[in-house]
């Protein structure tokens, strides 16, 4: 073989490496939505919608910028910037406005979005969104929450698109980490515990994202599910999230009241620990559910050791 | 010779830098220290309040006010703790450097948690305790949600 000859195959080598590698990343960061076949035949409940709204803090990443649109009604109209490691991003307008807002998706584009992490046009989210927690809710119940979204007073505010480097290729390449973190998730109540239980571990770990933080990750940012709720660095910020398991053992609580207490009441009643790090927003939104609801959490929680 | 003189003058600058670096962590460390012990003494006597509303003592006024005068002292004495070049020393710190970006706003936090616990002293009926006990637990969770980075503890 000549020395371009040879020169030449590397070439048309390197050529098909790349089209191979380029076809593989294509096949493997596919979005793969839902059909609208999927949704069950449901009445949606928007009060049950309500709070999971709540305890998903939907409204604290969603908020307004202050003097934006919807600030003042305390509406998830969106315009709040929410710094993230990746990048800073401003996620979008809740209400059903139907120009900026989810005034026109489809039942099925909302589902698609909370947990399978798909836009209605097959872009994907950034995990930044916790639709890897939340795709462990039935559709039925991300339509009553989509039913309390269309309940709220419709906002005007248009959102920006987040500031993150090579944004395209980023989201096409979440699809690939999609295929490793996301998989089943649906949450299966265990029949051996009491209906109590199980609600508070279905809030926990679905609805409620707890594990989002306080389950510490590997090195591709993928929860490590063998340490379950088991604290480590902060996914997001400086300082260490605690653990959620042991609460009991380590004396952290005394019972079930107790710790039902402080999600509700937070610093207000001398609870410490429930502030820095994004805690306080979760608490204070906690703080509006249902006691029953906060109770399960507390009774899920506890039985961790 | 002249070589020497330097090589000196360089070693002295080096031993007073050391030193000056010394000094400097050494009253940094006690500054967080301080800081942190006021912080424990503020947060030992807000469990004393929280104690009352969660009905696991009675509400008695002497004990409101004294604990509310603990708060109150130590929460004034924490605002001379926060200099700046406090934000690390040779004991570890969760204060975060905002703290000294935005330190206006850090200090009218704190002022504000000094005046609610200050309130809280002259509360004397129990319909008025809960929401002054409201208000005071708000300017720690509005202050620790801001300035400070979470321990695993
Ligand atoms: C921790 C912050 C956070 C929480 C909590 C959160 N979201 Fe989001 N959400 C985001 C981010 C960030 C995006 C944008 C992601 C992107 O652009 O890739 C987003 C996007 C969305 C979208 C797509 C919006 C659009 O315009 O395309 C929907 C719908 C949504 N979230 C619904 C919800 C609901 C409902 C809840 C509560 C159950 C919720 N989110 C809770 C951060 C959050
Ligand atoms: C945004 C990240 C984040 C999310 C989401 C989150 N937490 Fe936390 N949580 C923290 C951090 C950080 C702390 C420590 C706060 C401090 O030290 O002031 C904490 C503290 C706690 C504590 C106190 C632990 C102790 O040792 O006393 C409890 C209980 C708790 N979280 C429960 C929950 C529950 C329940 C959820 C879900 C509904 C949740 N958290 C969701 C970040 C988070
Ligand atoms: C203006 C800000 C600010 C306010 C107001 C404030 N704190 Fe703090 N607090 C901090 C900072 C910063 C730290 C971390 C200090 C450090 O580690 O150097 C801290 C630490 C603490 C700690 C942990 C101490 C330790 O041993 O590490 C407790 C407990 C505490 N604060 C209780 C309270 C209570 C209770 C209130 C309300 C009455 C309150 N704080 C009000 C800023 C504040």
């Amino acid at each position: 073989m000549t020395r371009t000859a040879r020169g030449r195959s590397a070439v048309a080598a390197f050529a098909l490496f790349v089209v191979v590698g380029v076809a593989a990343f294509w096949l493997l960061t596919r979005p793969r939505p839902l059909a609208a076949t999927a949704l069950p035949d449901h009445t949606p409940d928007p009060m049950g919608g309500e709070v999971l709204y709540h305890v998903g803090s939907c409204g604290s990443c969603h908020k307004a910028a202050d003097g934006a649109p919807g600030a003042e009604e305390g509406l998830p109209a969106g315009s709040a910037a929410l710094p993230t490691p990746v990048g800073t991003f401003y996620p979008g307008n809740l209400t059903p406005d139907p120009e900026t807002g989810i005034g026109r998706w489809s039942e099925i584009d909302f589902v698609n979005a909370m947990t399978r992490g798909l836009s209605p046009d097959g872009a994907h989210y950034f995990p930044a969104f916790p639709y890897t927690s939340f795709a462990a809710m039935p559709i039925e119940d991300v339509l009553d929450l989509h039913a309390y979204l269309m309940s709220l007073p419709p906002v005007r505010s248009p959102t920006r698109r987040p500031d993150v480097p090579m944004l395209g290729l980023a989201r096409r390449g979440v699809g690939l980490w999609n295929r490793m973190a996301l998989g089943d998730r649906r949450f299966e109540p265990d029949p051996a515990r009491s209906a109590s239980w199980n609600r508070g571990a279905y809030l926990t770990n679905g609805p409620g994202h707890c594990g989002e933080c306080h389950t510490p990750r590997n090195w591709m940012m993928i929860p490590d599910r063998s340490r379950y709720l088991a604290g480590g660095p902060h996914p997001a910020e400086e300082g260490d999230v605690p653990s959620l398991r042991g609460l009991l053992a380590r004396g952290r609580y005394k019972d079930v009241g107790d710790l039902t207490l402080a999600l509700q009441y937070g610093e207000t009643f001398g609870y410490d620990k429930l502030s820095s790090g994004g805690m306080a927003a979760i608490q204070m939104n906690l703080a509006k559910l249902p006691e029953s609801d906060v109770r399960a959490i507390s009774e899920y929680l506890l039985s961790l050791n | 010779m002249i070589r020497n003189r330097k090589h000196t003058l360089a070693a002295a600058l080096v031993a007073t830098m050391t030193f000056a670096g010394v000094g400097m962590a050494v009253s940094s460390t006690d500054t967080i220290k301080d800081r942190q012990d006021a912080m424990e003494t503020v947060g030992g006597a807000m469990q004393k309040l929280g104690a009352i509303a969660k009905g696991e003592a009675p509400f008695d006024a002497a004990v409101v006010k004294e604990n509310a005068a603990t708060m109150e002292e130590h929460l004034r004495k924490a605002s001379t703790l926060f200099p700046e070049g406090s934000d690390t020393g040779d004991v570890e710190t969760w204060a975060k450097a905002e703290i000294w970006t935005d330190h206006a706003d850090f200090v009218m936090k704190l002022k504000t948690a000094e005046a609610a616990a200050e309130a809280m002293k002259s509360v004397t009926e129990e319909s008025a305790f809960r929401p002054a006990l409201g208000k005071l637990g708000n300017s720690c969770k509005e202050c620790h949600q801001t300035y400070r980075r979470p321990k695993q503890r």
